[in-house]
């Protein structure tokens, strides 16, 4: 494909990143929150394949089938029967953060992100170069999230926000992770999810609500 | 190949095959494969470092076997003397260990394992070459003494807590070692020992002086000099016997070791003329360490804590003969600085026999009878009459009196002292005479110790039932205690085999020839007019006691001995409550020494009920703490648990609290690369 | 000098062994003669030597070797000093050994004899005066080793025949503040090692006084026979390291008989004299309470301490 359709549908692909995560962000109700998420997941493959298309790299190609698969498909799908269980609490009622000030939080996190990136950018001015600053924009947000919510579904979806995020800046510094890394990773992701999940509903039996400023009860 | 590669290689390899053999061999044989060959490889190392003290030296270089510095060993005649005394005490711990570990249950994988690493590691210290190599073998011995010394933890609580002093203390010192190191080694061209001895020139004074001082730290904390000697009392009572043998009589003189090497071969601090303060610090703490030391022994009644201190007081005598030698050196008189260094290394060796010695006899006693406190025991010499010959051989090597070995060593180190007088300037007209004072009120006090300790411990009657029913221990354990007792006697009656070699190791140390000169039996000083023969004098002795006897035998009556009652007023037979005990035996000591002690005492008198003039019981109780303790360590560790509290301010308990932490933390760390570059 | 030293041994061990005990009975007769009292003669301790040497030795039960032997370890150790000390002779037989150092260890070892032997009882009195005696001889140490280091300063050496030989020399060292100042530190120290007036009465049978007696209370016969000659070998061969360190005129430097007689006499005459002036002494004197002997160790060895000052500053 020419070079600026494909620079076109990468910036097209990054930006999808960037407002997933903002809507991740805006959005109060878990359920969207997920479907949000799987979104993401979704620009990530394509953002992945696009740059296996530019590579001609068959190997990209399978990966960005797997990220498909796992980011889009198996996650979210873990993530909505977590919430199915989970009851009365759909909603995050009460961030830490009211939403008007998270979203300028978000804005000015990606101006750091900015300006953080510039000297990548400035290594090699390649249109994947310049898609970096947003990944790592959403890597601050999605650690944003994990910081101010209070539920522990949201915070899990913040943790994997960050890792969309690193996972979408690895692709773009270096355009071949390898399958092997990146499968690790993924299993890391996968792993942590499924602890998560054994742990909340620990927490919920224990104590009827995974509330995290709950928690604050059993200090010292 | 010469004999000292081999002999080392031999040690060493034996040592790590001993450690799988005590992995895996099966528990019926665990301990004596392990015991034997601990020995092997101690006579192995004995070997190395004897034949390197006679001039025969070895290099082993491996780059690759640590990352960034590589393995260097280098076995020159200062290492040679330390291997060697590790290797002795290996000797005689090894067989001991056999029958100690099986009459206490240490026979677990866990520490027959660990034993023989341990023994490995003290033989590394003093041939390493590099500063990566030495922190490593260091480390290493610490990190395996600590796993001993926590071998007994799951039958008394107090033991852990003695590893838990041992662990911060020990690892406190090696972070000011190795602080200490990485600035010399900063200034040269890389880790290695031939590196920094050539970069030592270049120092400037201050520098020099702050890696002497970090590195002083450092090693004097392992050598139990005081203020930093908390954890040899608390970590010598809680550790099985032959551990502590090993780490008295083998592991503190590697402090010494530390010391010596780089204050003398790799700062160079005998030729230069700026360092006499060094000397003087040394010698100082020496000289404190042995008075405090040996006043906590003098009043101790723990069996094992007082050896401990005693520890404490051998080494401040050793650092005394390093300081006085460090000091001479400056002032440019050589033949005297090589007098007090081989004063000092001939007290290191001493001490190794005798304190090997006394810990494999206390814990002959604790095995025996389970007790550990003096005023629980007496009457051992019915039921163990081998212990009570050793302990009492160790203990007149350790009151530095003929025939004992320490006589020797402690008669070359007050000549040294007393003729540095006229050649080493005003400083040392005040010091010398104070040196004097104190390693005399040492030796004082240490006859005191130790005809308490060998008095009340083990003669007259038992003062407990576990005492009365005494046996003598197994085989192995009065073998051991043969080879120490046997070392004490040859180092007493024959320290002109061993002299000559340790004279021009000293001589070498801080740059003279070989300070004494041996006729036969007799020790000549070189240099200044001073002789003497062990040897004779004990023959001397013993003609004048074969003489007296004979004299009696033909003088006297020749009835028949009876036996009678001892002298009780009339009052009925004497009991065992009525002996004297380790407590009333010191306080007269403790109360002249009463304002540096500062004792608590607690009588509680319970009256009868029919008057308050007739008592019913008495009770004393006495406790002497640390001084030292009480004032440096309780307001640091008291500022650490305020701070520790403080802190707990920042853990609330809520989790999006801390992760606030990491958030502000990586959002501040990316503004300031922004805005700094 | 082979010659010269084996007859000094010889010469001197004969005469401490024989005439300390007549030391013993001079200064006893000499305060019973000062006190108003008739005395019992100077040949006493000798007769009482003999009568104990014919009673039935006894061995009280629960003791050990160490209590059998001691005594005889205490005359052994008496004996080498006598032999090795510059008491007739400046040449030594047994150089090697005459060095000052090794000759108050000796001694030392002697009272660790007698003391394991008083902790052996396992009576009260003997655990008792082994503890003083133990905090006596900790504290007279340093004094001791401080004073030996202020004598070997002007000569050069701490062996006893090179010290002898160099005040010989140089004559008008005796009146210097070295001198001085140690001579007095050392008659402190001597006082203490014999267990005279004030730091212990060796006539008192009382316990809250006993120091040397209480450690010997349940010796008898032969035992105490040994144990009485040796604490008069040890007052003999202390006052005569006294006498000859400080003021050596009269001891033999060369092997002719007549000079040897002279030396013989001259010994007998200054520790005789010594002895006089130490029992005029102890007649004007009480026996100091135990806790305020520290305070006289003490002064003595600031004394000592000052004696090894002057010897520097004033060289």
């Amino acid at each position: 494909m020419s070079e600026s359709l494909y620079a076109q549908l990468l910036n097209l692909a990054v930006g999808a990143l960037l407002l997933t995560a903002v809507l991740i962000l805006w959005r109060r109700e878990l359920a969207a929150i997920i479907n949000v998420f799987a979104l993401q997941g979704i620009a990530l493959a394509v953002l992945v394949g696009l740059i296996a298309l530019d590579e001609g790299s068959a190997e990209l190609g399978a990966v960005a089938v797997g990220v498909l698969v796992l980011r889009a498909g198996i996650l979210p799908w873990l993530l909505r029967r977590a919430l199915a269980g989970a009851g009365a609490t759909r909603r995050e009622t009460q961030p830490l953060v009211n939403v008007v000030s998270s979203l300028l939080v978000a804005a000015g996190l990606t101006l750091l992100a900015y300006l953080v990136s510039q000297p990548l950018v400035a290594l090699d001015p390649s249109p994947a170069a310049h898609a970096i600053p947003v990944a790592v924009a959403v890597v601050l947000i999605g650690f944003f999230v994990l910081v101010t919510r209070r539920l522990a579904l949201s915070q899990l979806v913040g943790f994997l926000l960050m890792d969309n995020g690193i996972t979408a800046v690895g692709f773009l510094t270096t355009a071949g992770i390898g399958v092997v890394v990146e499968l690790g990773i993924s299993l890391d992701v996968l792993l942590v999810v499924l602890v998560l999940q054994i742990l909340k509903t620990r927490i919920r039996e224990a104590f009827g609500a995974t509330d995290i400023d709950d928690l604050r009860e059993l200090h010292d | 190949m010469n004999l000292v590669l081999v002999a080392l290689l031999t040690a060493g390899g034996v040592g790590a095959l001993s450690a799988v053999a005590g992995l895996l061999a099966p528990a019926r044989v665990r301990t004596a494969v392990v015991g034997v060959s601990i020995t092997v490889s101690g006579a192995a190392a004995a070997v190395a470092g004897v034949a390197a003290m006679t001039g025969q030296g070895a290099v082993v270089a491996l780059p690759d076997l640590l990352p960034l510095s590589g393995v260097l060993i280098t076995v020159d005649a200062l290492g040679g003397v330390f291997l060697a005394i590790t290797g002795g005490v290996a000797v005689a711990v090894g067989i001991y260990g056999i029958g100690y570990c099986r009459q206490h249950g240490l026979n677990g994988r866990g520490v027959q394992a660990v034993l023989p690493l341990f023994v490995t590691a003290m033989l590394l210290v003093p041939v390493a070459a590099s500063v990566g190599t030495l922190l490593l073998c260091w480390e290493l011995m610490a990190l395996t003494s600590l796993l001993l010394v926590v071998a007994e933890h799951r039958s008394r609580p107090a033991v852990a807590q003695a590893g838990r002093w041992y662990a911060v203390m020990t690892h406190l010192g090696m972070v000011a070692i190795l602080i200490g190191l990485l600035v010399f080694s900063a200034n040269a061209v890389d880790g290695s020992f031939p590196a920094l001895r050539d970069a030592a020139s270049g120092l400037s004074p201050t520098v020099a002086g702050l890696i002497f001082v970090a590195t002083g730290i450092g090693f004097g904390s392992k050598a139990g000099i005081v203020p930093l000697h908390a954890w040899l009392p608390r970590a010598h009572p809680e550790a099985p016997s032959n551990v502590s043998a090993l780490m008295s009589a083998a592991m503190v003189n590697l402090g010494v070791y530390g010391i010596v090497r780089v204050g003398f071969d790799l700062l160079g601090g005998a030729q230069d003329g700026a360092a006499t303060w060094w000397w003087l610090l040394v010698l100082t703490l020496g000289a404190v360490s042995a008075i405090y030391g040996i006043l906590q022994a003098a009043i101790g009644t723990n069996l094992k804590r007082l050896l401990g201190y005693s520890t404490t007081e051998n080494m401040g005598l050793v650092l005394v003969g390093v300081g006085a030698a460090g000091m001479f050196a400056t002032s440019g008189d050589l033949p005297l600085a090589g007098l007090a260094m081989a004063a000092a290394l001939l007290h290191l060796v001493n001490h190794a026999a005798f304190k090997t010695l006394l810990f494999q006899s206390a814990g002959s006693v604790l095995a025996a009878t389970g007790r550990r406190d003096l005023d629980d025991l007496g009457g051992l010499r019915a039921g163990m009459p081998a212990t009570t010959a050793a302990f009492g051989l160790g203990a007149l090597a350790a009151s530095a009196l003929p025939p004992g070995a320490a006589f020797v060593s402690e008669w070359l180190l007050l000549q040294a002292l007393t003729h540095g007088l006229p050649t080493a300037g005003a400083s040392a007209a005040i010091v010398m005479p104070l040196a004097v004072a104190a390693v005399a009120l040492t030796a004082g006090l240490a006859v005191a110790t130790f005809v308490k300790a060998f008095g009340i411990g083990f003669l007259a009657r038992p003062r407990s039932p576990e005492a009365a029913r005494a046996a003598e221990s197994p085989p192995s354990m009065l073998t051991g205690m043969g080879i120490a007792a046997a070392a004490c006697v040859g180092l007493a009656l024959l320290p002109t085999l061993v002299l000559p070699t340790i004279g021009a190791v000293a001589g070498a140390i801080v740059g003279s020839t070989d300070p004494l000169q041996i006729d036969g039996m007799t020790i000549r000083l070189v240099g200044v007019a001073g002789s003497l023969s062990p040897l004779m004098l004990t023959i001397a002795l013993m003609i004048g006691l074969a003489a007296t006897l004979a004299g009696v035998r033909v003088l006297a009556t020749r009835r028949a001995a009876r036996a009678a009652r001892l002298w009780d007023c009339g009052a009925g037979p004497l009991s065992a409550r009525m002996e004297y005990t380790a407590t009333s035996f010191a306080e007269p000591l403790q109360r002249v020494f009463d304002d540096v002690l500062q004792a608590e005492q607690d009588v509680d008198v319970t009256h009868a009920r029919e008057s308050s003039y007739l008592v019913q019981t008495i009770e004393y109780r006495r406790r002497v703490p640390d001084r030292i303790e009480r004032r440096l360590y309780e307001p640091v560790l008291a500022a650490m648990a305020a701070w520790g509290r403080a802190g707990r301010a920042l853990a609330p308990g809520s989790v999006h609290r801390y992760l606030g932490y990491g958030f502000y933390a990586l959002c501040g760390l990316l503004i300031l690369l922004v805005v700094t570059r | 000098m082979t010659a010269l030293g084996a007859v000094g041994v010889v010469l001197q061990l004969l005469i401490v062994v024989t005439l300390s005990p007549l030391l013993t009975g001079m200064m006893r007769q000499l305060r019973a003669r000062l006190e108003g009292r008739a005395g019992a003669g100077i040949g006493q301790p000798w007769r009482d030597l003999r009568k104990l040497m014919r009673k039935r030795p006894v061995a009280p039960h629960g003791t050990t070797e160490v209590f059998r032997t001691a005594p005889a370890v205490l005359v052994a150790t008496c004996l080498v000093v006598a032999a090795v000390g510059p008491f007739v002779t400046t040449a030594s037989l047994l150089d090697p050994v005459a060095d000052l150092f090794a000759v108050v260890a000796l001694l030392t070892l002697g009272t660790v004899a007698l003391a394991l032997a008083g902790i052996d009882t396992g009576t009260a009195f003997g655990g008792m005066g082994a503890s003083r005696e133990a905090t006596i001889v900790a504290l007279v140490e340093p004094t001791l080793l401080v004073a030996i280091f202020a004598l070997s300063v002007p000569a050069g050496s701490t062996n006893l025949g090179v010290i002898v030989t160099a005040t010989l020399a140089d004559p008008a060292q005796v009146f210097s503040p070295v001198s001085l100042l140690a001579a007095v530190a050392l008659i402190v120290v001597i006082i203490a090692e014999t267990g005279r007036l004030p730091v212990d009465n060796p006539a008192t049978h009382l316990e809250l006084t006993m120091v040397h007696e209480a450690m010997i209370l349940e010796y008898s016969g032969p035992d105490l026979a040994m144990v009485e000659l040796a604490s008069s070998m040890r007052l003999t061969v202390f006052l005569g390291l006294l006498a000859n360190l400080f003021v050596p005129w009269g001891i033999a430097t060369t092997g002719q008989p007549l000079l040897v007689a002279a030396a013989v006499l001259a010994f007998v005459a200054k520790v005789a004299v010594l002895g006089a002036l130490l029992a005029v002494g102890e007649v004007f004197l009480a026996k100091l309470r135990l806790f305020r002997v520290p305070e006289l160790l003490a002064g003595s060895f600031v004394l000592g301490l000052l004696a090894v000052g002057a010897s520097f500053f004033l060289a």
